[in-house]
C-alpha cells in the first residue's frame, strides 16, 4: 500500500517536471513564430504573453520534481554541524518548508478564484481570462506543498526523505 | 533611528531562516511574510501573489532558462570540450593558463546573455568539468567564474541596465554602450588577478598542457569555430535586428542543437536530459525569484530602503563622499536583496542626490551595475553563489569565501571608474547610433 | 493613517509629482489624520497590477493608466479610441461625458474615483516624410495593443509586437520603425537617435485615473472623505494644466534634436478622421448601449 502511494506520487512528480519542460520547448517555439511573424508581416497577437505563461508553468510545474533531485538550494553547513543530530535539523527544514509551500499554495489557490471572480482579464492582445494560465500555476503550488509534506512524512517514519541531490560532476563523461 | 527594530527583524528572521538550512526561495518568502504581519495591514498572501504572479509571469524572464537551456546542449555534447581543446592551446601560454578561460568565456557569454546567472551556467558547465580535470585549484575555478558570470550585467545587452534606463528614464542603447568599456576593463582586472593569483600562491600547480607548436594551435583552433558561429549568430541577429534581445535566446538554443546535430553529438537521451536540466536549474531561480518578489514587496511597504536613502541624502555630502557612502549602502542591501530590487526601491530618493550632486546620470548607472554584481556574490543572498551552489555542491560559504577577491577587484573598479569616468561615458557621448540603424 | 499609493511611472513624471501634491493637499487638509505615502516607479506594484491590488485592498489607492484595462470593460478605452477626440478640449468633453459611467464601473469593482490627468496627446513618430496614410504601406509599426494593431491595419502597415522595455532597442536595430506615442515617450526614449519626423496627430489623451479601494474609503470619517475629494479635484485641474504646458516642451524639445515636427497635411488629417469614425463605430458595438450613450453625448456637445 505504501510503496503504491510512493509510486504513484514520484510519477506525478516526474509527469509534472515532464510538462514542465515541454513547456520550455513550447517557449522556444512561441519565440520562434514571434520572430517569423515580424519577418513576414503576419501577426501573432499575444506572443509575449503565451511566452510568459508557459514560462510560469514551466517554473511552477517543476518545483516539486526539482525538490526531490536536490535542485532547490538551501544553506547546510548548520545541518552539517549538527553531526548526529542531523534529523532535527531536516525535520525543522521541511517542517517550515511545508508551511511555507502550504501558504503559497493555499494563496495560489485563492488567486485563481479571485481572478474568476473579479473577470480578470489580461491586459495584452491575448485577452486571455487570467484564471486559465493561472491553473497549472496553482497546481504546481499544490503539488509542490504535497511534495514537502511527502518528504516530511516520510522522514519521520523511515528518517530519510526522498531528496537525492546530484551535482556537475555525476553528468560528466 | 526608528527604523532600527524592522533592521533588526528582518536580519534575525533572514539568518534564522537561512542559517537554519530553509531552502532559499521559502526562506525569503518567510521573512517577507513577517514583515507584512508586523509592519502592514495589508492582505499579506494575496499581495505576495500579485507580485510572485507578475514575476513568474514575465516575459523578459523566458531569456533565462532558454540561456540555461544552451548551455546545457553546448555541456552534454561535444561541443564545450571542443571549444576547450580550441581554446587551451592559447590561453594555456598566458600565465595562470586555462583558468582565463572562465573569464573570457564570461565575457564573450555576457555580450549574448542579459543576465549573470545564464552567463554563469553557460560557462560553468562547459569549464568547471575541464578545469578540474587539470586539477586547478578548486577555489580559483569557482571565485574567478562567480565574479566574471557578473559580466553579463554590465557588458550588453543587460537587464540591469534596462531597469535602471527605465526606471531613470534615460536612453537603453546609451547605457549599453556605456557598459562595453568598463566590461572590458573588469575582465582585464579579473584577468590580472589570475595571473597574481598564478605566481603568488603556492598551491597553483594545474596540470600542465602539452606543448604544442604555433602550426599545432591554429589547426586547433578549428575547434572554435562551431562555438564561435554560435556566439555570431546570437550577437549578430540582434545587432541587425532580426531579434530583440530577449528573442536572441531563442536563436541560441536552435543554434546549439543545430551545431551539435552537425557533430553527430545529439542524442535523444542528451536531448531529453539537456531539457529536464534546465527545467530543474529555472524552477530553482524562479522559486527564488518568486521569495525575492514578495521580500522586495514587504520592503517596500515597510518603507526600509528608502528611509535608509533619505537619511544619505540629509546628510549633504559632497561628490565623492556621497558616492562612498552610496557604494557602503548599496553593498550592505545588496548583501540582502537582488540587484535589481535594490535600485528598484532606492531610486526614486537617490536619482535627485546624483543629478543634485552634477553626477553624469549614465555614468552611475554604471557605478549601480558594479555595486549590483557585487551583489551578486555577496551573502546571504547572492545569485550567483546560490546558481553556484546549485551546480557544484559546495557549501556557500566556501563559494562566497572563493569569490571574495572579485568582490575586492569589483571595488577597485568602482574606484577606477571614479578615476577614469570617461571609461563609461566617451563611447556613449562619440558614438550616435546612425538614424538609419 | 498611512495609506501607501502603488504608482507605476518613474519618480520624476509629472503624474508622480502631480500625485505627491495631492498627497500633501490630503495631509494638509486632514491635520495629518491621513497620509499618503508615494510609491513612484511600480516599485510597490507593477502598472498591470495596480487595479487589482486597490480591488482587494492590498493598496487603499492607486494610480493606473486606464485604458490598459480594456479589454476587460471596453469602457475603459473610452479615452483612446484613436482620432475621435484629438485635442485636450475635446479629450475634457469626452471625458465628461463618459466619467459617470466610469465611476459606476469602477464602483462595482469596489473602486472609488478620485482623479484622472491626461497624457500628453499621442503622435505618430516615423524615419521619413509622410503626408498621407498611403506613405504608411508596408512600414514597421510598434503595435503593442488592440487598437494599435488595428491602425497598422487599417493603414497597412506591418504591425511589429515591441514591449515598452525593448523599444530604444527595437528603433536602434529597425526591428521597428514607426510608432505611436505621446511627446513625452518620445524624449525620454530620446528618439532622435533614430527616427525623425514626428506628426503632432494628437491621436487621442490616455488619463491616468486615481482611485482608492471602497472599503478604505468608506471607512474614512466625512473630513476625510471631503479632503480626497477636493484634492482631487485640485490634482485634476493642475495635473492637465501640466500635461498642456509639456506638451509645447516635448515637442520643443524632439525639434531642438533634430527631429522634424508638425502637424498632419490636410490629406493625412482627412485619412486619420476616417479611420476615426471607423474605430469609433466598432468601439460602441463593442461597448453596448452604454458605450453609444458615450459617444451620442459627446458629439451633441
Ligand atoms: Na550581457
Ligand atoms: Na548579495
Amino acid at each position: 500500500m505504501a510503496s503504491a502511494i510512493r509510486r504513484a506520487l514520484d510519477a506525478v512528480y516526474d509527469l509534472a517536471a515532464m510538462l514542465a519542460a515541454l513547456c520550455l520547448v513550447l517557449i522556444l517555439a512561441v519565440i520562434v513564430l514571434q520572430m517569423a511573424s515580424r519577418w513576414t508581416g503576419i501577426p501573432f497577437p499575444g506572443s509575449s504573453e503565451y511566452a510568459g505563461y508557459l514560462m510560469a508553468t514551466a517554473s511552477f510545474l517543476a518545483f516539486a520534481h526539482a525538490l526531490n533531485r536536490g535542485a532547490h538550494i538551501r544553506v547546510s553547513l548548520f545541518l552539517t554541524a549538527l553531526g548526529p543530530r542531523r534529523f532535527w535539523g531536516e525535520l525543522w527544514g521541511l517542517a517550515i518548508g511545508t508551511a511555507a509551500s502550504g501558504y503559497l499554495a493555499w494563496y495560489a489557490v485563492r488567486t485563481v478564484q479571485l481572478s474568476i471572480k473579479f473577470n480578470d482579464v489580461s491586459q495584452g492582445q491575448d485577452a486571455t481570462p487570467i484564471w486559465i494560465p493561472q491553473v497549472p500555476m496553482a497546481a504546481g503550488a499544490v503539488l509542490l506543498a504535497v511534495c514537502f509534506a511527502d518528504n516530511l512524512i516520510t522522514l519521520i517514519a523511515t528518517r530519510r526523505d526522498n531528496i537525492r541531490a546530484s551535482a556537475i560532476e555525476d553528468a560528466a563523461e | 533611528m526608528e527604523q532600527l527594530l524592522p533592521i533588526a527583524i528582518f536580519l534575525f528572521v533572514l539568518f534564522l531562516l537561512l542559517g537554519t538550512g530553509v531552502w532559499v526561495g521559502l526562506a525569503l518568502l518567510g521573512v517577507a511574510f513577517v514583515g507584512m504581519e508586523l509592519f502592514t495591514t495589508r492582505p499579506a498572501g494575496d499581495a505576495m501573489m500579485t507580485v510572485i504572479w507578475r514575476s513568474a509571469s514575465s516575459w523578459t524572464l523566458t531569456a533565462l532558462p532558454l540561456f540555461i537551456w544552451m548551455g546545457e546542449i553546448l555541456f552534454r555534447t561535444r561541443l564545450s570540450e571542443d571549444m576547450f581543446k580550441g581554446l587551451s592551446p592559447w590561453m594555456a601560454k598566458l600565465p595562470g593558463g586555462l583558468l582565463h578561460t572562465n573569464i573570457v568565456g564570461c565575457t564573450v557569454f555576457a555580450a549574448v546573455s542579459g543576465s549573470s546567472a545564464a552567463t554563469l551556467t553557460t560557462v560553468g558547465k562547459m569549464s568547471i568539468p575541464e578545469l578540474r580535470k587539470r586539477n586547478y585549484p578548486e577555489k580559483h575555478v569557482i571565485g574567478t567564474l562567480a565574479g566574471a558570470a557578473t559580466l553579463g550585467l554590465m557588458i550588453p545587452p543587460s537587464l540591469t541596465l534596462i531597469v535602471y534606463g527605465v526606471t531613470i528614464n534615460e536612453s537603453i542603447t546609451k547605457l549599453f554602450i556605456a557598459g562595453i568599456v568598463p566590461g572590458l576593463v573588469l575582465a582585464g582586472m579579473f584577468m590580472l588577478y589570475v595571473v597574481a593569483v598564478s605566481r603568488f600562491s603556492p598551491g597553483y600547480r594545474p596540470d600542465p598542457e602539452p606543448p604544442m607548436s604555433f602550426s599545432q594551435r591554429v589547426a586547433n583552433s578549428r575547434f572554435l569555430i562551431p562555438v564561435l558561429l554560435l556566439i555570431m549568430a546570437v550577437i549578430g541577429s540582434m545587432y541587425l535586428g532580426l531579434a530583440t534581445a530577449t528573442e536572441a535566446a531563442a536563436i541560441g538554443v536552435i543554434g546549439a542543437l543545430a551545431l551539435a546535430a552537425a557533430q553527430g553529438s545529439l542524442t535523444w537521451t542528451n536531448f531529453v536530459e539537456s531539457l529536464l536540466g534546465a527545467t530543474r536549474t529555472s524552477a530553482m531561480i524562479a522559486l527564488i525569484l518568486a521569495g525575492a518578489a514578495f521580500l522586495s514587496l514587504s520592503m517596500g511597504f515597510t518603507g526600509l530602503p528608502r528611509h535608509l536613502a533619505e537619511w544619505i541624502a540629509a546628510m549633504q555630502l559632497s561628490r565623492f563622499e556621497l558616492l562612498m557612502m552610496l557604494l557602503v549602502f548599496y553593498i550592505i542591501i545588496g548583501c540582502f536583496l537582488d540587484g535589481i530590487s535594490s535600485v528598484v526601491l532606492t531610486i526614486a530618493v537617490v536619482e535627485p542626490m546624483i543629478r543634485a550632486a552634477g553626477i553624469d546620470i549614465i555614468w552611475f548607472g554604471i557605478f549601480i551595475v558594479v555595486v549590483v554584481e557585487m551583489a551578486q556574490i555577496t551573502p546571504p543572498i547572492g545569485f550567483n553563489l546560490f546558481v553556484l551552489q546549485g551546480m557544484t555542491r559546495h557549501e556557500m560559504s566556501f563559494i562566497a569565501r572563493a569569490a571574495f577577491p572579485m568582490f575586492l577587484i569589483m571595488v577597485v573598479m568602482v574606484f577606477v571608474l571614479i578615476a577614469f569616468p570617461q571609461l563609461a561615458t566617451w563611447l556613449p557621448d562619440n558614438m550616435r547610433p546612425s538614424a538609419a540603424g | 493613517e498611512t495609506w501607501d499609493m502603488p504608482m507605476a511611472y518613474p519618480a520624476t513624471n509629472f503624474h508622480s509629482e502631480n500625485a505627491s501634491q495631492f498627497a500633501a493637499c490630503v495631509k494638509e487638509a486632514t491635520g495629518g489624520a491621513l497620509d499618503i505615502v508615494t510609491h513612484a516607479g511600480g516599485s510597490l506594484f507593477s502598472g498591470s497590477d495596480i487595479k487589482r491590488a486597490v480591488q482587494t485592498g492590498q493598496a487603499p489607492i492607486g494610480e493606473r493608466l486606464i485604458s490598459a484595462h480594456a479589454n476587460e470593460n471596453p469602457l475603459f478605452g473610452v479615452d483612446s479610441i484613436p482620432f475621435l477626440a484629438t485635442s485636450f478640449a475635446d479629450s475634457d468633453k469626452l471625458w465628461a461625458a463618459a466619467r459617470p459611467q466610469l465611476e459606476k464601473v469602477l464602483a462595482d469593482q469596489n473602486l472609488v474615483y478620485i482623479y484622472a490627468v491626461p497624457w500628453p496627446p499621442q503622435g505618430f513618430y516615423f524615419k521619413k516624410d509622410v503626408n498621407s496614410v498611403a506613405d504608411m504601406a508596408g512600414i514597421k509599426f510598434r503595435a503593442y495593443n488592440a487598437a494599435t494593431a488595428r491602425i497598422a491595419e487599417l493603414a497597412g502597415m506591418a504591425p511589429v509586437q515591441i514591449e515598452a522595455a525593448e523599444l530604444s532597442q527595437a528603433l536602434a536595430t529597425g526591428v521597428a520603425e514607426a510608432f505611436i506615442s505621446s511627446g513625452a515617450t518620445g524624449v525620454d526614449s530620446k528618439v532622435w537617435e533614430s527616427l525623425t519626423h514626428f506628426y503632432d496627430v494628437q491621436a487621442w489623451l490616455p488619463r491616468n485615473v486615481v482611485f482608492a479601494n471602497k472599503d478604505a474609503f468608506d471607512a474614512l470619517d466625512d473630513a476625510a472623505k471631503k479632503a480626497l475629494t477636493d484634492c482631487g479635484d485640485t490634482a485634476a485641474a493642475s495635473g492637465a494644466a501640466k500635461s498642456e504646458e509639456l506638451t509645447a516642451g516635448y515637442l520643443k524639445t524632439l525639434a531642438d534634436n533634430g527631429m522634424t515636427v508638425s502637424g498632419p497635411s490636410e490629406q493625412l488629417e482627412a485619412d486619420l478622421a476616417a479611420f476615426g469614425t471607423t474605430m469609433s463605430d466598432e468601439w460602441v458595438s463593442s461597448a453596448g448601449e452604454d458605450g453609444k450613450a458615450i459617444i451620442d453625448a459627446y458629439r451633441g456637445q
